[in-house]
Parts: structure tokens; sequence; C-alpha cells
């Protein structure tokens, strides 16, 4: 009897705090990326970017459709998705993690980033700032191409970098 | 106690799962995955793609048409001649776009509008499809406008097309574009005013800025003049998309080329031609 009662508390406390559990969503979240290129600068901006913070499990995920960066130059967006990223392959990028410090000042979130069908553990350090009814997220922070199989070839070695910067800012707003 | 360790279990399960379930949460709402890059340019060869310019995006077109290669030496095998159409794309909306071009030898003026219909889905809608629409006013001189005769009405004719399309795999896509060609006035008294053709397309990449592309319009209604068929190469660069090719018609504008093709390919009247497009991003 004891035990069921354990039990029957347990699932309780877990429903309850999952009743509670405050989540925050955002489906026009802003992620864009620059890279400084000798020839060529080269830029592009995703504004259809959704996103989930779970503000109880502190789980943080974003996704994005590699489609939906928008390049200044169309040509160069048609190379981005067809011979690079090989958007009609792998159409969705992810990231799911969780944040492991909280501070005024510095909020770090560490997770799984997968670009191009490729997942990497990555640790980045941000902003969360907690508004009335919504959260504000924003960081920076560098993609090497190789760590995600992105291939450039030799002939445009020097127009692309290998590394390139990535800046995260989204608005998550408190789920009704 | 074994209950007891099964909910444990259970409950953290739920922890370690609660990124994937917001991610479920995420993946719930999402949009059809639409199939892009159909073709490297709004043209196949002669005619248009069910590609448009991208919004915001002004496109700028050189098009020159040589000589047949069966022409001499004399002729330098056709590059003595040269025609030119100069044009420009403007892409309103991602669906809608306008153009205005001019054929030097022909003195025509043309505009069109397209207007992408419907796309193909990853897994679903199979085609993409485009209407274009154009049409076309051959120029006059003061002399030819004083005759009693003379009509501006008569200068005009129009190309309505629907441009149906299917990205095969990565390399491969076909088309297929039913045509019709309406002149206000023909030049003889029996050929029809209408002119039903219907064309075949395609592009197969060969690397992944190369492709190859060819052409053909089969005419429907009115068989006095050749078919055309065209093949050609396009090469995209940073910003410009560069097509050569091989046509048994010289001309750049749809009636022209569909329904008054005089040149064979059998017999050597082969022009040598090509385009260059350049894109300038006006509106973000």
């Amino acid at each position: 009897m004891r035990m069921v009662r354990l039990i029957t508390s347990i699932v309780f406390l877990f429903s309850f705090t999952h009743l509670f559990a405050q989540q925050y969503l955002a489906n026009n979240g802003e992620i864009s990326f620059f890279s400084n290129a000798p020839m060529e600068d080269i830029s592009a901006q995703n504004n259809k970017v959704n996103a989930v913070y779970d503000s109880d499990t502190k789980a943080l995920v974003f996704q994005l459709k590699i489609i939906d960066f928008v390049f200044p130059n169309s040509f160069m967006q048609e190379h981005f998705n067809e011979n690079y990223l090989e958007s009609d392959i792998y159409p969705i990028s992810t990231f799911t993690g969780k944040i492991i410090s909280q501070d005024v000042d510095v909020t770090i979130v560490e997770g799984d980033l997968t670009i191009h069908g490729k997942t990497n553990k990555i640790k980045v350090e941000g902003i969360l700032k907690q508004e009335k009814k919504a959260i504000n997220v924003s960081a920076e922070f560098i993609v090497k191409l190789e760590d995600y199989d992105v291939k450039i070839p030799t002939i445009v070695m020097y127009k692309i970098a290998e590394e390139i910067e990535v800046k995260v800012n989204i608005e998550l707003k408190e789920r009704e | 106690m074994k209950k007891l360790m099964t909910f444990t279990l259970l409950v953290s399960s739920f922890f370690a799962n609660a990124q994937d379930n917001l991610l479920n949460m995420l993946a719930g709402d999402d949009e059809p995955i639409y199939v892009s890059y159909l073709f490297k340019g709004t043209k196949v060869v002669n005619g248009q793609s069910v590609e448009l310019p991208v919004k915001g995006v002004l496109q700028f077109n050189i098009q020159h048409r040589f000589g047949t290669l069966n022409s001499g030496l004399y002729n330098l095998y056709g590059l003595d001649f040269s025609q030119v159409r100069l044009s420009f794309d403007y892409g309103i909306k991602d669906w809608l776009a306008v153009g205005l071009g001019r054929s030097s030898s022909l003195k025509t003026i043309d505009a069109n509008s397209k207007i992408k219909l419907k796309r193909q889905v990853k897994g679903g809608f199979p085609f993409t499809i485009v209407a274009n629409s154009a049409v076309y006013l051959k120029q006059w001189q003061y002399s030819e406008a004083q005759k009693e005769s003379y009509l501006l009405t008569n200068q005009l004719s129009y190309a309505n097309q629907l441009l149906l399309a299917r990205k095969i795999n990565r390399d491969l896509t076909l088309q297929l574009s039913p045509t019709m060609v309406h002149y206000n006035l023909v030049e003889i008294k029996d050929e029809p005013n209408d002119k039903y053709a219907i064309g075949f397309g395609g592009r197969q990449k060969l690397t992944n800025r190369i492709s190859v592309n060819a052409e053909y319009f089969y005419q429907l209604n009115d068989k006095r003049n050749n078919n055309v068929l065209s093949l050609g190469f396009d090469i995209q660069t940073g910003g410009h998309v560069f097509q050569l090719h091989l046509s048994n018609s010289p001309a750049m504008i749809d009636p022209e080329f569909i329904t008054r093709t005089t040149g064979e390919w059998l017999k050597g009247d082969i022009y040598f031609g090509f385009n260059i497009s350049r894109v300038f991003t006006l509106n973000k």
C-alpha cells in the first residue's frame, strides 16, 4: 500500500509539473550566416526558423528549412541548395539542446546541431532574455563546413570560406 | 520495488525525450517540400522554361544568333552574320514575372508574363506548371504607316503556352510545352491565323555548373515550315548563365522559331548562338 501511494505521488507530481511546464514557441525566428571571402562575401538569412523552449526541462529546439535561406544573389542561392547543402536530400536542419548554465549575461547551451545530414555536438554561448510573455534568444557561433561534410569544389576554394559565422536571433512567445 | 523502478525508468525516459518531443511538436506543422531549380535558366534553349527570376531580381539577357554553319569560309561559317535580342525579365512575385525584349533583324518588340501556377512537391504533386503569355509587335517605317491598308493591329502576334515540367532526378528535368501562336495577319491567304504546336524540352546536368539542354517543337495543324530542334549547353558561374547552342532557326521569339523555321539540320542549316544573362537584385 505504501508502494502504491509512493507511485501515485510520483505520478501525480510528475503530471503536475508537466501541467505547469511553460513552453515558448516561435515560427519566424531569424538565423543568418556570413562568410568573409576574398572574392565575394557570402551571406544569407532565414526568417522562418521554428523554435521551442521548455522552461521546465530547459530544452531548446530549433528547426529550419535550408531552402528558406535567402541570398542577395539568386544564383548563389541555387548553388547553396543544389551543390553545397543538397537541400533536396537534406531539406531540414535542426538543433536540439539544453541549457546547461544560465546567467544574466551568458547562457550556455549544449546540444546536437544537424546540417547536411551530419550531426555534431556543439556548445554555444548566447543570451537568453526573459520578458513578460516571451523570451529572446540570441547567439553567435562558428560552423566549420568540413564538420558537416559540405564539399567545396577546388576551383572555387578561394570563394567560400571554410568557416561560417552564424547568428541566431529569435523571440519565442509563451504558448497559450 | 520493481514497479517503482519501472516508473522511474518511464519518467526518466520522458525527460530524456523532452527535446525530441519538442522537435516532434515542430515537425507536425510542416509545409510540403517544393522541388526547386528545374532548369538553370529561364529558357530551355529558345523557348521558355518553368523557371522565373526570383522576386525582386532583374535579369538582363543578351542573345546572339549567327548565320548558318554551312555558309562557307567566306562568311566565316556564319559568324559574319549576327542578330541580337536584348531583354529584361523581372520577378514581381515569386510566382509572377514580366519581360520585355527586342529582336534586331526581325524588328520586333515583345512583352511577356509568366505565372507559376503549381509547383512540384517532393512526394506530392508531380509537376511544376507555368503559364506563359506573350505579345509581339513588329515595328514599321514611316512610309509603311502612310499606306491606306496599314493597321497597327496587323503587326501583332501572340503566343500562349502552358509549361509542364518535372524534375525526374537531380540531374534530369523534362518539360512539355503545349503552345498556341496567333497571328493577326498571316502572309498567305490559306495560312491559318492560329497555329498549334507542342514543345518537348529537357536538361541533363553534366556537372554542378554545366548542363546539356534540348528542345523540339512539333507543329500540329500547319506544317508548311520545319519544326525547330535546338541543342544547347548551360554554363553557370557566380552571377551569370551562359547558354551556347545550335538550332535550325535563328529567331529568338516564339512565333518565329515555332512556326517559321526554314532551316534543315541535315542540310547543315544550323545556326550557332548564345545567351548571356546576368541577375541584379533590386529589391530584397
